[in-house]
């Protein structure tokens, strides 16, 4: 191959072949890693789904475990509520947030740099990390949260917000939001940063007011950015697994349970559960049948109002 | 004129005003874990309400480090962390260079099947059957299996920016390279590799990101081995081991030795996380 013509035409066939063989012998540790490590993954769970297995001996069970998720287990549609209820809220305050954020650093003030550099070091956090330092925060006994709110004289005794489900929920909420919204600010800043401002200049000639500015130029400007970001948020939230299992681990009872861990339970039987993996996974795939439904309809949605824009 | 600069001057000190109060939020929890790794016990156990310690004790370090197993679980931490991050730099690479300049049969075929697996979204639910694979290789006992998937496990957001990046490199320099009789295999390693500096930075840095802070796999791998556990599952392992209420001090210091390298690093490299963040979302 080494001394081949050049120009020659059997001899260029013979080096693309060479290049064909050296190009998979080199993808090939990659290809292999990818196929095992993930699409092996999902035909074990479409496999498992149709048995009955503690890890050990394994039997056939048909549709029985998918009867059992549709019909008798509450806990596990209560655990998807409470994903939904958990992610839709805690997005209601982050991407608002976000963006605001993003509008105020895109003014091009001074010490714009640092405030982004400050504002974005809570995304570098673990989400385990972070659920770990918020639970020791808003500890009832001696957590610095209760400890400033009881100084300021807004609580008489200590609240104990991981008792009950709402205060536990708003917990959980404020620890997500803080923990992302810097990379969704981050998304929101580089879309401003492509608007022409000529538009805006112009917009000023015409004695628009800032708020009808960013209605009117800003937000159908950054549409598609907005589109993308929110749909990624939405899926990244319902599949939030981590920040639950470092501080409520679905305490109290189960009630702040969602579907990752409560599906990851039954998996590794942790927690005190018993292994139940055709089971979980069956819950698996009904839960990624559940997330495909929610991209898709959000799709479909969000298509509809951008072509009523256009 | 005075009119419109006093207003452009107050609204500008309300944007401020805004990110400032932002700001403080958004650093109190990190402050709030540093500087309670240096209160006493006694101080952590009994007073909730101040950020500041009264005292500056290392106590909490020290009991960490030799007692807890911390200096255990930061070697762990590294090792895995480094492996990850050197090994997925050549593997994105290479993943790219072929995808982007490669030519066999089959190629879109493999692309297409990559890209489809973007659409199933199961998250850690994968983990179990993972595992259990795994497990038939031998390796589910320690963090090389952790090492091995992640590296070779094909990760798709940093294939796309490889491959993006690679196609934004001129076509003429392979072309004159292979004719003065450079392989395949060797212009990449003598022409592309080189020329992506900016790029491996950006996936070092995003790699270094999620390895450190990685919880559930690591967990997993390491659950029936303690001495193999990471930062982040050590400090977890901690929480969950009943004695939480008395190991405040070890929480804390242990999330600060896991906070605080990752804080530096970000603070010197800062540009290529937001970039490297952004890019690979976008793309992806």
């Amino acid at each position: 191959m080494k001394n081949k013509k050049k120009g020659s035409v059997s001899g260029q066939r013979r080096r693309l072949k060479g290049d064909s063989i050296q190009a998979i012998i080199m993808l090939a540790p990659m290809m292999l890693g990818f196929i095992i490590f993930t699409y092996v993954p999902i035909l074990y769970i479409l496999r498992y789904s149709l048995y009955q297995s503690n890890g050990f001996r394994e039997t056939w069970n048909g549709l029985d475990n998918f009867v059992r998720v549709f019909s008798r287990d509450p806990a596990f549609w209560k655990s998807i509520v409470n994903a939904f209820i958990l992610s839709f809220g805690k997005l209601a305050v982050e991407i608002p947030l976000a963006l605001l954020l993003a509008v105020l650093l895109n003014k091009g003030l001074k010490a714009t740099g640092l405030f982004r550099v400050a504002l974005f070091l809570p995304a570098i956090i673990s989400t385990a990390i972070t659920g770990l330092i918020f639970s020791l925060m808003f500890a009832s006994f001696n957590g610095i949260i209760n400890g400033m709110l009881q100084s300021i004289g807004w609580i008489d005794k200590p609240v104990s917000w991981f008792s009950h489900k709402g205060t536990a929920m708003l917990v959980l909420g404020i620890a997500s939001v803080w923990n992302n919204f810097g990379i969704n600010m981050i998304f929101f800043l580089m879309a401003l940063q492509s608007v022409p401002v000529e538009l805006y200049e112009c917009a000023s000639i015409d004695g628009i007011t800032p708020l009808k500015k960013f209605f009117y130029i800003t937000l159908p400007m950054i549409g598609p950015t907005f589109q993308a970001v929110l749909l990624m948020a939405i899926v990244g939230s319902l599949k939030m697994s981590d920040l639950i299992l470092a501080s409520t681990n679905g305490q109290p009872a189960g009630q702040t349970e969602v579907v990752m861990t409560y599906v990851f339970k039954y998996f590794f039987g942790y927690d005190g559960r018993t292994v139940e993996v055709g089971y979980a996974s069956a819950m698996a795939l009904v839960t990624g049948v559940i997330l495909a439904g929610v991209s898709a309809v959000y799709m479909k949605c969000s298509n509809k109002i951008g072509h009523s824009i256009d | 004129m005075s009119d419109v600069k006093r207003k452009q001057f107050i609204s500008s000190a309300m944007i401020y005003l805004v990110l400032t109060v932002i700001l403080i939020i958004a650093i109190f929890p990190v402050l709030y874990t540093i500087l309670g790794s240096f209160k006493g016990n006694m101080e952590l156990l009994t007073e909730g309400n101040r950020l500041f310690p009264r005292k500056f004790v290392l106590d909490n370090y020290i009991q960490a480090w030799n007692l807890a197993d911390f200096e255990k679980y930061t070697v762990n931490s590294i090792v895995m962390s480094g492996s990850i991050v050197l090994g997925t730099i050549v593997t994105s690479t290479i993943a790219g260079y072929v995808f982007e300049r490669g030519d066999f049969p089959g190629k879109n075929l493999l692309f297409g099947l990559v890209v489809s697996s973007m659409f199933v979204s199961l998250g850690s639910l994968t983990l179990y059957p993972t595992f259990v694979i795994a497990k038939f290789f031998g390796i589910n006992k320690s963090l090389w299996g952790v090492v091995i998937i992640r590296v070779f496990g094909l990760n798709v957001t940093n294939l796309f920016i490889t491959r993006s990046y690679i196609r934004s490199i001129s076509r003429e320099i392979d072309e004159s390279a292979k004719v003065d009789g450079c392989s395949f295999f060797g212009i990449y390693w003598r022409i592309i590799f080189p020329l992506l500096k900016p790029l491996i930075a950006t996936i070092a840095i995003l790699e270094f990101r999620h390895s450190w802070n990685d919880y559930l796999m690591p967990m997993v791998f390491t659950l029936s081995n303690p001495d193999r556990m990471p930062l982040i599952v050590g400090i977890m392992n901690l929480k969950g081991s009943g004695e939480a209420a008395s190991s405040w001090n070890l929480m804390l210091a242990g999330s600060s030795i896991a906070l605080i390298p990752m804080i530096v690093v970000y603070l010197i490299f800062n540009r290529y996380f937001i970039e490297g963040l952004t890019a690979g979302s976008v793309k992806g």
